[in-house]
C-alpha cells in the first residue's frame, strides 16, 4: 500500500496564466500549469454537462463520465498535444497480419478491487462491449471480428478487413477496461472495478459521482484526495458554480456566460478548437442545388466573419473548410473564405437560377443559435437574389426527409471525432456514395477512392494527406457551406494545477491534476 | 361519502388509463423514429446504423403491434410491475420513486412558503379592501404572476449565490440548496393564494353571521378570528390542491436550472428520449397523486362548507 504522504509535487507556472484571447484563436488544447504547491489533501469538484442515463453501460456515453473522472482507462490513449495514440493499459502494439493487431498488456496493474489486469480480463471486458445490444460507435462487430488472448500478456484484436485504426479504436472511452467482477448479468458495476487514479465510492442518482484517490494507482502518486463529478446539464448553472467556487472545473461553458467568466476573479477560461463545425448542408441531389455553381454562389454570398462575430459573439471562428485549421489533416491551404457578392451573382446567372425557385432552410431547434444563423443566411442570400424561407424543426422530425433527400438546406453540426480520434468514420458516413449519414447526397468516385485508400493506410502522415485531399474535393465541389468552427470552452479556478483541456472531455482528472491550498 | 369515494376512484382509474395511453402514443405521433431517439439518448451522435435500430427494436418488442405493446404494459402494471426503462434498462420504479420524493419535498416547501406568505397578506388585504396596504400587497403579488421561472431563477442565483454568497447555486443536498428552487416555485402560488384569501375574507366579512356575532357581544377582533378568517380560508384548500397537483410534474424548468433530480426532469427526459415505460410510470404516479390530493382537498372543502357540492353523506 502506498502512502499518500509523499513529497508534494511542485507544478510549474500558475501566475502566468495569460490566456490571451482566452484561447479563442484557433488553438490546440490548453493547459493550466502552476508554481503553487499541490495540497494532496484537497478534493476537487467538476461540473459536467452530461448525466449518465444508461446505468453505467460502457458502450454508452456513461463511459465518458467514468473516463473524465479518472476511473476508466483504455488500452491506448489519444494524446491531444502530440496528436497521436500513446500507451495506456497496453505498453505496445503491432499489426501482426493484415487482419490482426496484438496489444501487450501493461504489467503490475491492478484493478481497484485488487485483482490483476490480465489479457483474459481485457478480453472479457472488450467482448462485453462487442456483445452490447446498442453497440458502441467505435468498437462493434462491423469493424471487429474477434478479441482473444494470445498469451497471458497479449490481446489480439482481429478485424474483418485490414484496418490501420485499431489502436485508435482502443483509445475510445467505450473500450474502457473493467475487472471481471464489474459484469453481473446484464449490468455493469464500475464501483471499485476500474484501473484509474480515482475510485468511485458513491453516486447520487442524476446528481453526482464521488471518487476517492486510488492509493495503488499504477501511474504514480495521485495528487488529489478525491473528487466529485456533478451532473449539471444547464450551462449557466455550471458557469455560476465555477464563479462562486462551488465547482473547481466547469466543462462546456455556454457562449452567453463567457463575458462574465472572463472578468471573474479566480477563474480562468480555456478554449480550444472543437471537432465541430456548424455547417449549412446542401442537398446535392436535388435541383437547383445539384448545380455546383448554385452551391458556390450560396457559399460565396455568406459573410462568415460577421456571423462569427454577431451570433457567436466571437466564441467561434469562421470556418475554412470541413476541418478546423488546427486539425492535422486539415491540409496547408486553409484560406479564410471571403464574401463575394458580385462573383456569387455571376455564378447564379451562369447556372440559370431564377428567384421563382425559392429555397428553404431547416434550422434545428436543439441548437438555439441556429435560428439567428438562419436569419443571417437569409439576409446574405437575399443580397444575391435567392429568396429563402426558414423552417425551425426538431432534428428528429427533420431527419427522415433529410435522409430521403426531400429538403434544400439544413443547418446542423457534427462531431467529426465522436467515435475515434480520426475523421475516417465521419468522412465515410457523411460523404461517400454509400455513406450511412450522407445528408448532402453527395457522390464522387474520386472522393470514394481516396477514402477507401485512407481506410487501409497505416502511416499516419500519409493517411492525413489523403484526408486533406478528400477535404479539398469537398471544398472544390462546394458540397456544403462550412460556417464556423466551434470552440470547446472550460472554466477553471486558478488554484487548480496541471489541468489539461480536452476538447472532447474524455480526460479531465488524472493523477497529476492537483489543487493548491485555498 | 361512499358514493363520493366511488366516483373519485372511478375517476382515478380512468385518468390513469387515459394518461398512460396518451403518453404511450407520444413517441409514435410525434415526428422521428422512437428507436433512434432511444439510441441517441445512450450514445450522442447522429449517424446510426440501421442494423442497430432493428436490433434494439426487436429486443424491446417495439416491432409488435401498438395495441399489443400497450396491453402488455397495462397487464404488467396491474400486476405491480412498471417495467424496465428503455434507456437505462433499470426498473422504472427505482427511478420514479426517488424523483417523486424529491419533488414532493420541493412542492411541499414551495406551497408551505407560499401559504405562509399569502395568509397574512391576504388577511390584511381582505380586512381593509381598497386601503393603501391592500393596494400595495395586490400590486406586488400580482407582479409575481408576470415573472416567469426562467427569469426569476437566474435573478435569485445572481443575488443570493453570486453577490451575497449565502446560498448554493444548485444541487439537492441540504435545506440550503432547496431555498432558491422553493422560492422560485413559490412566487406564483403566493400571488394566487393571496388573491384567494383576500376574496374569501371579503366574502366572509360580508356574511350575515358576522354582524350577528358582534350583536351577541363579540369584539371586532374576536369576530374576525372566530368567523371571518376560518370561513375566508376555505377556498384556499382547493387552490392549494390544484397547485400541488400542477407542480408535481410541472417544475421542469426549475429542476433543470437548479439541478434538482425531480419528477419534472424525469418526465421531460423520458418523453424526449422516447423512454415509454419510464414516461408511463412517471405520469401514472403523478396523475394518481394529483387525483388523490384534489379528492382530499374536495373532501376538506365539503367538510368545512357543506353547502358546496352537496353532502358527503
Amino acid at each position: 500500500m502506498r502512502s499518500f504522504l509523499r513529497p508534494r509535487v511542485l507544478v510549474a507556472a500558475l501566475a502566468t496564466l495569460t490566456l490571451a484571447g482566452c484561447g479563442f484563436s484557433g488553438t490546440q488544447t490548453q493547459a493550466v500549469q502552476g508554481t503553487a504547491a499541490a495540497d494532496t489533501s484537497q478534493r476537487i469538484v467538476v461540473d459536467n454537462f452530461r448525466a449518465p442515463v444508461a446505468n453505467w453501460a460502457i458502450e454508452s456515453d456513461a463511459a465518458y463520465i467514468l473516463s473524465l473522472s479518472g476511473c476508466l482507462e483504455t488500452l491506448t490513449r489519444f494524446d491531444q498535444a502530440q496528436g497521436k495514440v500513446v500507451p495506456m493499459l497496453a505498453t505496445e502494439w503491432k499489426q501482426t497480419s493484415p487482419l490482426d493487431w496484438d496489444f501487450t498488456i501493461r504489467q503490475d496493474v491492478s484493478f481497484q478491487d485488487g485483482t490483476p489486469l490480465t489479457a483474459e480480463s481485457v478480453v472479457a471486458s472488450l467482448n462485453h462491449v462487442l456483445d452490447a445490444k446498442v453497440p458502441a460507435r467505435a468498437f462493434n462487430r462491423t469493424m471487429v471480428s474477434s478479441v482473444s488472448a494470445v498469451d497471458e500478456n497479449t490481446v489480439r484484436v482481429s478485424t474483418p478487413a485490414e484496418n490501420p485504426l485499431v489502436p485508435y479504436r482502443l483509445a475510445s472511452v467505450n473500450t474502457g477496461i473493467l475487472a471481471p467482477a464489474a459484469y453481473k448479468d446484464a449490468e455493469v458495476d464500475p464501483f471499485g472495478h476500474c484501473t484509474g487514479p480515482f475510485t468511485p465510492v458513491s453516486e447520487k442518482a442524476k446528481q453526482s459521482l464521488t471518487l476517492d484517490r486510488n492509493e495503488n494507482y499504477w501511474g504514480g502518486d495521485v495528487q488529489l484526495a478525491g473528487a466529485e463529478i456533478r451532473f449539471i446539464t444547464y450551462g449557466a448553472t455550471r458557469a455560476a458554480q465555477v464563479q462562486t467556487g462551488e465547482a473547481d472545473i466547469s466543462l462546456s461553458i455556454p457562449v452567453a456566460s463567457l463575458a462574465t467568466l472572463k472578468g471573474a476573479a479566480g477563474v480562468t477560461v480555456l478554449g480550444a478548437d472543437s471537432p465541430r463545425t456548424a455547417t449549412l448542408y446542401m442537398n446535392n441531389g436535388r435541383a437547383p442545388l445539384d448545380n455546383i455553381d448554385v452551391r458556390k454562389a450560396i457559399r460565396d454570398s455568406l459573410d462568415l466573419e460577421a456571423l462569427a462575430a454577431s451570433v457567436y459573439e466571437g466564441a467561434a471562428l469562421p470556418a475554412t473548410g470541413p476541418f478546423a485549421p488546427s486539425e492535422p489533416w486539415a491540409g496547408e491551404a486553409q484560406e479564410q473564405h471571403k464574401q463575394d457578392l458580385e462573383g456569387a451573382r455571376a455564378l447564379l446567372e451562369k447556372a440559370g437560377y431564377t428567384a421563382d425557385r425559392p429555397l428553404e432552410i431547416i434550422a434545428i431547434v436543439e441548437r438555439a443559435e441556429f435560428a439567428d444563423v438562419a436569419a443571417v443566411i437569409q439576409e446574405n442570400l437575399k443580397n444575391i437574389g435567392i429568396p429563402l424561407s426558414i423552417q425551425a424543426k426538431e432534428y428528429a422530425s427533420a431527419e427522415p426527409d433529410v435522409l430521403a433527400g426531400n429538403y434544400d438546406m439544413l443547418l446542423s453540426q457534427r462531431n467529426r471525432l465522436i467515435d475515434i480520434a480520426d475523421p475516417i468514420g465521419f468522412l465515410t458516413a457523411d460523404y461517400t456514395c454509400k455513406g450511412t449519414y450522407n445528408l448532402s447526397h453527395f457522390c464522387d468516385p474520386e472522393y470514394d477512392r481516396i477514402i477507401a485508400e485512407a481506410a487501409t493506410t497505416v502511416d499516419t502522415n500519409e493517411r492525413y494527406k489523403l484526408y486533406a485531399e478528400a477535404g479539398q474535393i469537398l471544398q472544390d465541389k462546394a458540397v456544403n457551406a462550412w460556417l464556423v468552427n466551434e470552440q470547446a470552452t472550460d472554466a477553471v479556478r486558478t488554484n487548480v494545477l496541471s489541468y489539461v483541456q480536452d476538447p472532447l472531455s474524455r480526460y479531465v482528472l488524472t493523477a497529476k491534476t492537483a489543487k493548491a491550498a485555498s | 361519502m361512499l358514493q363520493f369515494i366511488a366516483k373519485r376512484t372511478a375517476t382515478l382509474v380512468a385518468a390513469v388509463a387515459v394518461s398512460s395511453f396518451a403518453v404511450f402514443l407520444i413517441p409514435y405521433v410525434t415526428p422521428g423514429d422512437p428507436v433512434r431517439k432511444i439510441i441517441r439518448s445512450r450514445v450522442a451522435g447522429d449517424a446510426i446504423e440501421d442494423s442497430s435500430v432493428q436490433a434494439l427494436a426487436e429486443s424491446l418488442g417495439l416491432n409488435d403491434p401498438l395495441a399489443a405493446q400497450y396491453f402488455r404494459w397495462l397487464g404488467d402494471f396491474f400486476s405491480g410491475d412498471m417495467g424496465l426503462s428503455y434507456v437505462s434498462r433499470t426498473p422504472v420504479a427505482e427511478q420514479v420513486l426517488p424523483s417523486l420524493a424529491v419533488t414532493l419535498s420541493l412542492v411541499a416547501m414551495s406551497l408551505g412558503l407560499a401559504a405562509a406568505v399569502a395568509l397574512p397578506l391576504g388577511i390584511i388585504s381582505g380586512l381593509r379592501p381598497g386601503s393603501m396596504p391592500d393596494k400595495a400587497i395586490t400590486a406586488v403579488t400580482q407582479a409575481f404572476i408576470a415573472m416567469p421561472e426562467y427569469w426569476v431563477a437566474p435573478v435569485l442565483v445572481l443575488v443570493f449565490a453570486l453577490k451575497l454568497s449565502v446560498l448554493p447555486t444548485a444541487g439537492w443536498n441540504d435545506l440550503s440548496s432547496a431555498v432558491l428552487p422553493a422560492l422560485t416555485l413559490a412566487l406564483r402560488p403566493i400571488s394566487f393564494f393571496t388573491s384567494a384569501v383576500r376574496a374569501g375574507i371579503i366574502d366572509a366579512a360580508a356574511a350575515d353571521h358576522v354582524p350577528a356575532a358582534r350583536a351577541r357581544g363579540l369584539s371586532q377582533a374576536q369576530s374576525i378570528i372566530r368567523h371571518v378568517i376560518p370561513n375566508g380560508l376555505v377556498p384556499l384548500s382547493t387552490l392549494f390542491a390544484v397547485w400541488f397537483a400542477g407542480l408535481l410534474g410541472g417544475s421542469v424548468i426549475v429542476e433543470v436550472i437548479f439541478a434538482v433530480p425531480g419528477m419534472g426532469r424525469l418526465l421531460f427526459d423520458s418523453v424526449v428520449n422516447s423512454d415509454i415505460p419510464l414516461a408511463q410510470g412517471g405520469v401514472v404516479v403523478v396523475v394518481a397523486l394529483a387525483v388523490g390530493v384534489t379528492t382530499l382537498a374536495d373532501s376538506v372543502h365539503r367538510f368545512l362548507n357543506p353547502t358546496v357540492g352537496g353532502s358527503l353523506a
